[in-house]
């Protein structure tokens, strides 16, 4: 039966080959497409994450419903220590208050974020973006956002002052040097913010061993369903864990809303090319009446005769399968190891946002799902199009089929 | 079906047609293939039915392989009432009980001479190497032992109607059927294969009936049997 399946697909040599190329380049498309999403998507997720917000926050359970200043973690450097224990995590502490800065005569409302400089610009990319003089590297050093540099007046090397509400009430009072100007591409950050050393911002504003959160950053992003879970065992009661999804909501159903486009787009092409299948099996079914009917009156019976053509259906879609992913496979291997440039993927403006981060270049990611949905999808949607055309078998009579010509 | 095989090589007759009736409708009006035929024919017999086109003598060789069916008589082959059987039955009964000879011959086209000899082996379940053997017996008692890897495409006509043969009779049917088997060969291929025929119905006892219109194939049967309208008009009786 293997024989004569493989022998009636070479009887038309040309049209199983335009089938099967069609299937192919159906494959190569739709799997080619999905990895470049799925690579697209992590590029889109890291960049995000990466650049300020970190791929997961720890903060009391009160302090994530509603942010004050009184809600902190107590005992943030022992908890930090156990987190840091799980292999792949990277913590770090940051307290955030809100103040008055003032340079001479000009104030202005501000975010005062208390951070460890020296891990986080390791892991983050948002200061990559410092326009002018550097991260601070001592104990009085403050990094403040350029459109607040410019409203109050301040330059690299000038004192800016403080002046906030501390924990028990007390007035909280700090004096910082303008070690750098930073431009985070976001106006309302640039106009508020100022970075200041972590250890600096607590005292200033009477914090003992406290962190309004701990930011966690993982050195693969695809096992953070298992690390958010190990995190999560070693969290007292009161704590609670926001992992990316929760904090950028917006990034992951921009994600989702670019899937649905994409499988809508991937289940019109694969629709396209099944009923081209269809379209070969009818052709080739009427050509084979009359053998239908010699079957038949050899003594095959009529599911025998669907068996075998199912069979050939099966072949060919195998074959357009393998043939498509003999070309994806490769060429995602090499894609995936140089990279596409976003400029050549989605324009200068792609190319520019993305670049906010430190990402210049997207890899495909072959995933299962990228890799094998094409397939399947062909693979059963060729076996119903052979149905569909194969079932008219059931009403062959040998004797009228044997006199087809 | 062993059974079946069983009875009717036992017993005679193999084939028993009373008044067989065959109506087509043909935009409407009914159209009388068989009116009423009736045939006895016992084993071992060599029977050609003859007849000008249109005389029903391919209708009654279809309905007796269970081909075609009728509507109105009884036909019974090797003691079986083919009305009584489902399609499924029906379709058994030719692979195992029935040989059929074409007049186009209907080679599988992609297949070798030897495995369309195989094919029927292969539906009948037979196993790879007794397929092999068998197949290669039954050419080779065709004359075709050396040609056996060739595609249909590569034969003559006549050598494409021995493979033919040698696919009906692979299975050691208990009758076979040939429909107009020389009607595209020449005089010289006719008469060999006639002569194919007749020594499988003199040496082996094979029961063979075969519908034609040339005078050459009736000279080499046992009997004839004339055919009109759909009618019997004349017959020589049961040969001894």
């Amino acid at each position: 039966m293997i024989r004569l399946a493989w022998r009636n697909l070479q009887r038309n040599k040309a049209r199983t080959w335009l089938t099967a190329c069609g299937i192919g380049f159906a494959v190569l498309l739709v799997s080619f497409a999905m990895s470049l999403q799925s690579g697209s998507y992590e590029i889109m997720i890291d960049s995000a994450t990466r650049y300020f917000t970190g791929h997961g926050q720890i903060s009391t359970d009160d302090y994530i419903e509603q942010p004050r200043f009184a809600r902190t973690i107590a005992n943030a450097e022992s908890l930090q220590a156990t987190l840091e224990a799980i292999d792949g995590l990277t913590v770090f502490p940051r307290v955030q208050a809100f103040g008055v800065v003032s340079k001479d005569e000009k104030s202005l409302g501000g975010m005062i974020l208390g951070v460890d400089f020296a891990a986080e610009r390791e892991q983050l990319d948002v200061y990559n973006n410092v326009i002018a003089g550097q991260v601070p590297d001592a104990s009085d050093q403050a990094l403040i956002g350029a459109a607040m540099a410019r409203n109050i007046g301040a330059n690299l090397g000038d004192e800016i002052v403080v002046l906030g509400s501390g924990k028990q009430g007390s007035v909280a009072a700090a004096v910082f040097i303008v070690a750098g100007i930073v431009e985070t591409g976001q106006v309302e950050l640039d106009r508020s913010l100022i970075f200041a050393p972590f250890a600096s911002v607590a005292d200033a504003f009477y914090l003992a061993d406290e962190a309004h959160m701990l930011v966690l950053m993982l050195n693969d992003l695809s096992r953070l369903n298992d690390i958010a879970a190990e995190v999560e065992a070693q969290l007292p009661e009161s704590l609670g864990l926001q992992t990316w999804q929760q904090l950028m909501p917006l990034i992951e159903q921009s994600i989702e809303l670019d899937k649905a486009g994409g499988y809508l787009f991937f289940s019109l092409l694969l629709i396209l090319v099944t009923f081209a299948v269809v379209n070969t099996f009818v052709m080739g079914l009427f050509e084979r009446t009359r053998e239908f009917g010699l079957f038949m009156a050899l003594g095959m019976r009529p599911w025998q005769v669907i068996g075998q053509v199912q069979f050939e259906a099966l072949l060919l879609s195998l074959l357009g399968v393998l043939l498509g992913l003999a070309l994806a496979y490769p060429l995602l291997v090499y894609l995936t190891s140089v990279g596409i440039a976003l400029d050549q993927v989605g324009g200068e403006e792609v190319s520019r946002q993305m670049q906010m981060g430190s990402m210049s270049r997207i890899y495909p990611r072959a995933t299962w799902p990228s890799m094998t949905t094409a397939p399947l999808v062909l693979i059963i949607g060729t076996q119903l199009a052979a149905l569909v055309s194969t079932l008219r078998v059931q009403g062959i009579r040998p004797v009228t089929a044997l006199r087809a010509e | 079906m062993t059974e079946f095989a069983e009875t009717s090589k036992a017993t005679s007759p193999v084939v028993e047609c009373r008044g067989v009736q065959r109506i087509y409708q043909q935009d409407s009006v009914p159209v009388y293939a068989l009116r009423g035929a009736d045939l006895t024919i016992h084993a071992g017999e060599f029977v050609s039915l003859a007849g000008p086109s249109g005389s029903g003598k391919s209708t009654l060789l279809n309905v007796i392989g269970g081909l075609d069916g009728f509507d109105a008589g009884s036909v019974t082959v090797g003691g079986v009432d083919l009305a009584a059987l489902t399609p499924a039955q029906l379709a058994q009964t030719r692979l195992h009980n029935v040989g059929f000879v074409f007049q186009a011959y209907n080679l599988i086209p992609v297949l070798s001479a030897r495995e369309n000899v195989e094919f029927i082996l292969q539906l009948q379940g037979v196993a790879s190497q007794q397929r092999r053997s068998r197949a290669d017996r039954a050419l080779r008692s065709m004359g075709l032992a050396e040609l056996g890897d060739r595609r249909p495409g590569e034969l003559s006509g006549g050598q494409q109607q021995r493979v033919a043969i040698a696919r009906a009779i692979v299975t050691e049917p208990v009758l076979l059927l040939a429909d107009e088997p020389t009607a595209n060969l020449d005089s010289k291929t006719t008469s060999e294969l006639l002569a194919v025929l007749r020594d499988l119905n003199q040496q082996q006892g094979m029961t063979i009936v075969t519908a034609t219109h040339d005078p050459i194939v009736m000279e080499y049967t046992s009997r004839q049997v004339t055919m009109l309208d759909g009618e019997i008009r004349q017959d020589d009786g049961v040969t001894a």
